[in-house]
């Protein structure tokens, strides 16, 4: 038997393992993966898991893009846009940052975009594991992710490209895909309702690994084109269809994909340097207060103000887009530091949402004690 | 009776239903088909819920339609009444051996105030306004609306 077969196996059964252990305990599994492939990289074949990792990044990307896609920002509240906007400040401070530690202008820029993206794959998964998805600050935080997600886009197209060729090429692709999405989207909605379910599958798996191919053959960032490959697709209409056709796989992928992030953040792990840290720490302490400040700007009580700004702790695919393509274009501190967010914040954050309503209570008692003493 | 609803990228959509008294219902409807619902009290700070309720799809559908007045189990058919101010819907279902029967509809005598609205036969589509042609077959069922009077006087007669 292929060889893949047995690593799979194994993967699969330690996953499991780890999954089943934290339900016990109402705690989300995400950060679990991480951890599992921390541990036991060494002894797993991660190299034999390909290519369901990779496949797991496309369908992650692709399915932000079906959900957190630029149609989203007609359905925004403006209170969310608020938030947003506060949110949107740790870009020019993560820029003066990156300046102050000796990047250039690029370098600073993706390192602004590693400090400012949070997950909005991760925040999701951890809303709905955690049930807090009537919640109202649940609203801010999933329209601050939209907005991320979009800003996010606009930066990966301007720097996704490889020189200047590479540049108009990924900005013309964008620009062709949201075009596509805007204008012939509608009239294709009807069509693609009558397609059967096993037609819109393949379709949709053909459109994102091709897509994703497209876009790295024009040197411009596959992760910009999976992410566009779904948000057209949610132009189309297919966004529930996608999210239930898809759903399955794209979880198997995520968890596969977040083993071997794991397991190569060993070799991570060797090379850190105080700088390193001291980027990807300063990182996670500038947007809590940001994001603190913006749900007060969007209405959301103390408590709630709080609950948000341990919300968007988590950073995820797209500090590992960012990492990939400054590895590439030879920032290794930037990549570094991308990658460190994503293995401290995720379990982090994991922590912080779980057990926001205990740490507010400590973090806020003198505040709400204060005025039940008064009568 | 205000409803806000809200697009919750990833997850649903969110309604928020203030009734009159106050009393606020918060309802994620997922895209996994999963209902989560939550209550808060009027005049309370309402940040926390005094209580939450997950409902399968099925659930929430059974709920919805018990809350929408129609109940929809075949078996309760004969006492099945859905009040609309005073006039009344029932369902009166041709058993084997009834006299309704093989009856053709222009042969059925309503009481005044009473109408046959529809004729539902299963494995068939729903015969609405039923023209006096229709002939009547064991496991119809009629749907008839009108006064309470008018359609307790039919039932009695049937």
């Amino acid at each position: 038997m292929h060889p893949s077969v047995e690593a799979f196996a194994l993967a699969a059964g330690l996953l499991a393992f780890g999954a089943a252990l934290v339900h016990r305990f109402g705690f989300p599994p995400l950060p679990v993966y991480l951890l599992t492939g921390l541990l036991m990289g060494k002894a797993l074949p991660v190299q034999d898991l390909e290519p369901l990792p990779s496949l797991g990044l496309l369908l992650l990307l692709f399915s932000v893009g079906l959900e957190f896609g630029p149609d989203r920002l007609r359905g925004l509240s403006g209170k969310a846009v608020q938030a947003g906007i506060y949110d949107a400040l740790a870009l020019p401070l993560g820029f003066l940052l990156g300046l102050f530690f000796g990047l250039d202008l690029r370098g600073a820029a993706l390192l602004a975009g590693a400090i400012y993206v949070s997950s909005s794959a991760v925040i999701v998964k951890l809303i709905i594991d955690l049930r807090r998805a009537a919640n109202p600050e649940s609203e801010v935080v999933l329209g601050v992710s939209v907005l991320e997600d979009l800003v996010i886009l606009v930066l990966l197209a301007l720097l996704g490209g490889q020189g200047f060729q590479g540049f108009v090429l990924s900005l013309l692709l964008a620009g062709l895909y949201l075009s596509l999405g805007r204008f012939l989207g509608p009239s294709l909605v009807t069509f693609m309702e009558n397609l059967s379910d096993e037609l819109v599958l393949l379709l949709g798996a053909s459109f994102t690994t091709g897509t994703a191919l497209l876009f790295q053959a024009a040197g411009a960032s596959v992760g910009l084109g999976a992410f566009l490959a779904g948000s057209l697709a949610a132009s189309l209409g297919l966004r529930e269809r996608f999210e239930r056709l898809f759903g399955p796989v794209r979880d198997l992928g995520v968890a596969l994909f977040f083993l071997v992030v794991g397991a190569s953040a060993r070799d991570l792990f060797q090379g850190l340097t105080p700088a390193v840290v001291a980027l990807a720490l300063l990182g996670l302490l500038l947007k809590l207060p940001l994001n603190y400040l913006g749900g007060a700007r969007a209405g959301l009580s103390r408590k709630r103000r709080l609950y948000s700004a341990f919300y968007l702790v988590p950073r995820g695919e797209f500090n590992l887009v960012l990492g990939a393509l400054a590895q590439a274009q030879g920032y290794p501190l930037v990549a570094q530091v991308a990658v460190l967010l994503v293995l401290v914040s995720i379990p982090l954050g994991a922590v912080l949402t779980r057990f926001a309503p205990e740490l507010g209570r400590i973090l806020l008692r003198e505040t709400q004690s204060r005025p039940a003493r008064i009568p | 009776m205000r409803v806000e609803e809200a697009v919750l990228p990833g997850v649903g959509r969110k309604f928020t239903i203030t009734v009159q008294s106050g009393d606020r219902l918060v309802i994620v409807v997922h895209h996994s088909g999963k209902r989560e619902l939550q209550y808060f009290e009027a005049g309370e700070d309402g940040d926390e819920p005094i209580m939450a309720l997950d409902l399968t799809d099925e659930e929430a559908r059974e709920l919805g339609a018990i809350l929408a007045g129609v109940l929809f189990h075949p078996e309760a058919v004969g006492d099945t009444q859905s009040k609309l101010g005073q006039k009344v819907i029932e369902w009166i279902k041709v058993l084997p051996g009834s006299k309704l029967a093989g009856k053709r509809l222009a042969e059925l005598t309503l009481p005044p105030g009473a109408h046959l609205l529809a004729v539902d036969r299963p494995g068939a589509p729903l015969i609405p306004n039923p023209s006096p042609e229709v002939v009547l077959e064991v496991g119809d069922t009629l749907v008839v609306a009108g006064s309470r009077e008018a359609v307790e006087a039919l039932m009695r007669t049937l």
